[in-house]
C-alpha cells in the first residue's frame, strides 16, 4: 500500500506543477486582453495633468510597454525561481503583500471551516432526531443558508452583535470576537452544502438493513446513529469539505469586506479592480495549490477511511458522495 | 461588466435599505448634546474609519489622492498654507519675494525645522524635494506632481535658510502651488530610497506634528503625536506639539459600517458616508463636514469639435436645460452649493456668472428650434434624419456621478435630446474617456491657481483644449494667453473675469453643482478641526472631549 501510495502522491505532485502553471499563465492571458492597466490609469486620472512622454517613460519602468509575450516570459522565468514580483498597484514585493494577509485568512477560513462542521453536523442530527415539528423544520436551514447572501447575513450580524449589543467593536476585525463572527459569516453558507449531504445519508444509511436489524434488537436511537450510521454517512462529507475550500475563499472576499478585514480576499477585490496583474498571478497560483493539495490530501484520506475504494484505479470520490 | 455593475448596484441598494432601517431603529446613545464645551485638553486617541487607504506610498505618487492625503497631512508640513478660502500664508516658508515678471522667487525658511529622523528642514532639502516635485524620476516609477508649474526651470541654496527658484517664464501660481496636493516636505534620505523602498510607509520621514507609529497595507495606519513639534502655520490658533496622541486610519471599505460605528460610539470620524444620510445624523447631534475644495465645480467641458455640440444654440440648450436645483434638493442636501462659474466660488479670482447659465426650458426648447432640431413623434428632436442625441458617462472618481446623471438624462430628455448612460469602472474609464472622446466630459479637478486653467481650457503650451476649440476662438485665446503670463494679480482678476463670462456665454462649459469630494462624519466629542485648501481635515488644533 505505501508503494501505491508513493506512486500515486507523485503522480498527484506532477499534476499539481502543470495545474498551478497553467493556471499562472491562463490569469496572464486574460487580464491582458483586458482594456488598459492600473499604471496607466492612475497617470490619467486628470487631477494629474502628466504628458504623454511622462507617462511613456513610467510605463517603460514597468515593462508594461512591451509585447505581451515578453511580459509573460518575464514573469513566467521570475516566477520559476520563486521571485513574485512588484505589484504594480503599490510597488511593493508581491510576497510581501501575500505574507501579510496571509495569517488573517486563514485564521477567517479555518474557525469558518470548524464553524460550518459543527452547524452542519448540529442541523443534521437535529433533522434526523428531534421531535416534530423542530426536526422537519431543521432540514429547511440548509436551503436557507443559501439563498440569503453572505454580506446580507455579516451585516446583520455586525448591526445586531456590534451596534445594537456591544459585543464586540466593528473595526477591531482581528479581535477573538470579531473573527468568530466573521468566521459565521462565511460558515453559515458553507455549513448548508455539508448539511445536504449529511442529511441525505443519514437518511439513506437508516433505511438499510442492518440498520433495522439494529434497531429491532433494541438499540437506541442515538447508539445507533453514533455507532453505525455515523461512520458510512461521514464520508462523503469529506468530499464536500475539499469543494468548499473554494466557497471559503470565494466567501472570504465579501466577508473580509463587510468586517473590514485585510486578507486574501480583499487583496484580491482590490487586484481585480486594479488589473494588477503580479498580485492576481500569484494569488491564483496560490489558490491553485490550495486546491490541489486540499484534494490531494482528500484523495489520500479515503481510502483509509473506506476499504472498499481502490487505490489502482484511483478514489472515486464523486461516485461514493452520490 | 454590466451584469457586474448591475449585482453592484442591488448590493448597494440592499445595504442602503439596511442602513435605512437600522437608522430608524438606532436609538442614538450619548450624541443627543450638540458642541459640548471646556477647554482644549490633550490625550485621546482618534479613530478615522476610511474607504481605503489606496495604492502606493511613494510620496510624489500617493499625495494627491483622496485618501493617503489625509495622512500625509499630519506626517508632513508645507512650504505655505492655504486655507479653505485660497488664502496663501507663511508656514515652513516665513516669507518669499517674486522679481516683477514672476519668474524667480526667494523663499526664506522658518529656522528650527527638523524632519523627525532629526536632520534639518534647511535650503537644501527644499531644493531635494522641489527638483523631485517638477521632474519625479519617471525611469524608476517616480512620477513628477501634476499640476506642478512646467515652467520649472531650477532652484538652488542660496544659504542654509534661502531657497531660489527659477523659471522659464511667469509663474504667478508658484507660492499658493506649494500650499496643495502633493508639495509635502519630505526628509531628502527618504527621497534618495529607490521606489520600492519609498512605497514602504515605514521608510517616510516628514517635518510633521505627527510620525508613522505602523501600517498594514489597506488596513490601517497609526499615528502617534510628535513631541517636539514647533512650527505649525502662522495662522494656525494652536502651536506646539499636537493634542490627540494617536490618529488610527482604518479601512473599512462599506459605507453603512463606516456610519454605524461612528453612531455607536466605535469609531470618532467617518469618511464618505451617503450625502443623504448627514440630516439625520445631524439630528441625532453629530457634526458634520462637507468642505470644498478649490477647483473646478462639477459640470461638463462640452467638445464643440463634435456635432451635435459645434452649434452654439445646441451648447446654451443644454446650458439652459439643466436644472440644477433640482439636482441640488434630489441628489444631495443643502450643504451642496449651486454652482456661480465653471469655477468652485472659493477659488481667488472665481466671480458670480450664474446668471448666464439659469435654468430655463423655454428658452433651451427655442434654441433647439431655431438650430433646426425638430420634436418627432416620440418627443425626440431630430435634423435631417439624425436624432439629437448624447451620452453621458458617469464620472467613476465622484461617488453621486451616476444618480446626478439618471437626473440629467430626465431634463435632457425633456427637451428632447435622446440620452443614453454608459458607466465604466476607473480603468476603463481611463482607457475610453476623454475630451476628444466624448461629446460631454464630466470634470471633477482640483487645481492649484486660477492661473492655470488656461493651459487646460486651450491647447497653449501643450494643454489640454477641453473644449477642442483650439485657436478658432481668437478671444479665448486671447484672454488664456494673458491669465497665463499675468505677473500682476489684480489684471489677471479682470481677465479671469472675462474669461468665465466667455466660456459660460459660450457654453463651453455646463456647470451642474460645486463639488464636494470629501464628506466627514464625526462624533460630537471631537472638537477644533481644521479643513484645507483641498479639504483634508486636520486634527493638529482638534482635541477629544473626556
Amino acid at each position: 500500500m505505501n508503494g501505491d501510495y508513493a506512486g500515486y502522491a507523485l503522480r498527484r505532485a506532477g499534476q499539481a506543477v502543470v495545474v498551478v502553471l497553467l493556471a499562472y499563465v491562463f490569469t496572464f492571458v486574460v487580464i491582458s486582453v483586458l482594456p488598459g492597466d492600473p499604471v496607466t490609469a492612475t497617470l490619467r486620472n486628470p487631477e494629474n495633468g502628466f504628458s504623454e512622454e511622462e507617462i511613456a517613460r513610467i510605463v517603460a519602468y514597468y515593462g508594461l510597454d512591451q509585447p505581451v509575450y515578453v511580459q509573460l516570459w518575464e514573469a513566467l522565468s521570475r516566477f520559476l525561481v520563486g521571485d513574485l514580483g512588484l505589484s504594480l498597484r503599490s510597488d511593493r514585493p508581491v510576497a510581501d503583500m501575500l505574507t501579510e494577509v496571509l495569517g488573517s485568512t486563514l485564521a477567517l477560513a479555518g474557525t469558518a471551516l470548524v464553524v460550518a462542521v459543527l452547524l452542519a453536523f448540529g442541523i443534521a442530527f437535529g433533522a434526523q432526531y428531534l421531535p416534530r415539528p423542530f426536526g422537519p423544520a431543521l432540514r429547511a436551514f440548509p436551503s436557507l443558508f443559501l439563498s440569503v447572501p453572505n454580506f446580507l447575513i455579516g451585516l446583520l450580524l455586525i448591526q445586531l452583535l456590534s451596534f445594537q449589543l456591544g459585543l464586540f467593536r466593528a473595526i477591531d476585525a482581528d479581535s477573538p470576537t470579531a473573527t468568530f463572527v466573521a468566521a459565521l459569516t462565511l460558515g453559515i453558507p458553507v455549513s448548508a452544502q455539508i448539511a445536504e449531504v449529511l442529511i441525505a445519508n443519514l437518511d439513506h444509511e437508516a433505511r438499510q438493513e442492518y440498520a433495522t436489524v439494529a434497531r429491532s434488537r433494541g438499540l437506541g436511537r442515538w447508539a445507533l446513529l453514533l455507532r453505525h450510521l455515523l461512520k458510512p454517512s461521514s464520508l462523503p462529507v469529506v468530499t464536500v469539505l475539499a469543494l468548499t475550500v473554494g466557497e471559503l475563499l470565494g466567501g472570504a472576499v465579501i466577508t473580509e469586506a463587510v468586517f473590514g478585514r485585510t486578507g486574501i480576499g480583499s487583496l484580491v477585490e482590490r487586484s481585480v479592480a486594479m488589473q494588477d496583474l503580479p498580485v492576481l498571478q500569484a494569488v491564483v497560483a496560490l489558490a491553485a495549490v490550495v486546491f490541489v493539495v486540499v484534494n490531494l490530501v482528500a484523495d489520500l484520506v479515503y481510502p483509509l477511511l473506506d476499504p472498499r475504494v481502490s487505490l489502482q484505479a484511483g478514489p472515486e470520490r464523486g461516485a461514493a458522495a452520490r | 461588466m454590466s451584469t457586474s455593475h448591475t449585482a453592484r448596484r442591488a448590493f448597494r441598494i440592499v445595504i442602503g435599505l439596511l442602513a435605512a432601517t437600522v437608522l430608524a431603529t438606532a436609538c442614538s446613545p450619548g450624541a443627543a448634546q450638540t458642541g459640548g464645551s471646556g477647554e482644549p485638553r490633550a490625550g485621546g486617541d482618534l479613530t478615522f474609519l476610511i474607504d481605503s487607504l489606496g495604492d502606493t506610498w511613494i510620496p510624489n505618487n500617493s499625495a494627491i489622492s483622496s485618501f493617503q492625503g489625509h495622512v500625509w497631512g499630519h506626517v508632513t508640513d508645507k512650504l505655505v498654507h492655504v486655507d479653505e478660502a485660497g488664502a496663501v500664508s507663511p508656514w515652513v516658508a516665513q516669507s518669499w519675494e517674486r522679481n516683477d515678471d514672476a519668474t524667480e522667487f526667494t523663499l526664506r525658511l522658518r529656522p528650527g525645522v527638523t524632519f523627525s529622523d532629526g536632520t534639518p528642514l534647511d535650503a537644501a532639502a527644499v531644493v531635494a524635494n522641489l527638483d523631485l516635485w517638477a521632474e519625479g524620476r519617471p525611469d524608476e516609477g517616480i512620477r513628477p506632481i501634476g499640476l506642478f508649474p512646467k515652467t520649472y526651470d531650477r532652484a538652488e541654496a542660496v544659504d542654509p535658510a534661502t531657497v531660489r527658484v527659477a523659471f522659464s517664464s511667469p509663474t504667478l501660481g508658484f507660492i499658493p502651488t506649494l500650499g496643495y496636493h502633493g508639495s509635502i516636505l519630505i526628509s531628502p534620505a527618504t527621497l534618495a530610497r529607490p521606489a520600492t523602498e519609498q512605497a514602504d510607509l515605514s521608510n517616510a520621514v516628514g517635518s510633521g506634528p505627527y510620525v508613522v507609529e505602523s501600517w498594514r497595507d489597506d488596513d490601517s495606519v497609526v499615528l502617534r503625536k510628535r513631541d517636539d513639534y514647533d512650527w505649525a502655520p502662522e495662522v494656525s490658533e494652536h502651536q506646539g506639539a499636537a493634542r490627540i496622541d494617536t490618529i488610527t486610519y482604518k479601512v473599512v471599505s462599506e459605507q453603512p459600517v463606516r456610519a454605524s460605528s461612528v453612531r455607536s460610539g466605535q469609531a470618532d470620524v467617518a469618511y464618505n458616508p451617503s450625502p443623504k444620510e448627514l440630516e439625520s445624523f445631524k439630528a441625532q447631534g453629530f457634526s458634520t463636514a462637507t468642505p470644498r475644495y478649490l477647483g473646478f465645480v462639477n459640470g461638463f467641458a462640452v467638445n464643440t469639435a463634435a456635432a451635435p455640440f459645434d452649434d452654439v444654440r445646441v451648447r446654451q440648450a443644454l446650458q439652459h436645460g439643466l436644472d440644477r436645483d433640482e439636482i441640488l434638493s434630489t441628489v444631495y442636501t443643502p450643504d451642496w452649493l449651486p454652482a456661480e462659474s465653471f469655477l468652485q466660488s472659493n477659488v481667488p479670482g472665481a466671480t458670480d456668472h450664474s446668471a448666464s447659465f439659469a435654468f430655463d426650458r423655454a428658452r433651451a426648447e427655442q434654441l433647439l428650434d431655431e438650430a433646426g432640431w425638430v420634436r418627432g413623434a416620440d418627443g425626440t428632436r431630430a435634423k435631417d434624419g439624425t436624432p439629437l442625441s448624447v451620452t453621458l458617462h458617469p464620472n467613476p472618481y465622484l461617488a453621486t456621478s451616476t444618480a446626478v446623471d439618471e437626473l440629467i438624462a430626465q431634463q435632457l430628455r425633456a427637451i428632447g435630446f435622446a440620452v443614453d448612460i454608459r458607466s465604466f469602472d476607473v480603468v476603463t474609464y481611463t482607457q475610453r474617456v476623454d475630451f476628444g472622446s466624448v461629446g460631454l466630459y464630466e470634470v471633477t479637478r482640483s487645481i492649484i491657481d486660477a492661473g492655470t486653467v488656461s493651459g487646460i481650457l486651450t491647447d497653449a503650451n501643450n494643454g489640454e483644449d477641453w473644449f477642442g476649440v483650439g485657436r478658432s476662438d481668437p478671444k479665448l485665446v486671447e484672454l488664456a494667453a494673458g491669465i497665463a503670463g499675468a505677473s500682476d494679480p489684480a489684471a489677471r482678476d479682470a481677465q479671469l473675469d472675462e474669461l468665465q463670462a466667455h466660456v459660460l456665454d459660450q457654453a463651453y462649459f455646463v456647470p451642474i453643482t460645486q463639488i464636494v469630494q470629501r464628506i466627514y462624519l464625526q462624533s460630537p466629542r471631537v472638537h477644533d478641526v481644521t479643513y484645507n485648501g483641498v479639504a483634508y481635515a486636520n486634527y493638529y488644533t482638534a482635541w477629544i472631549e473626556d
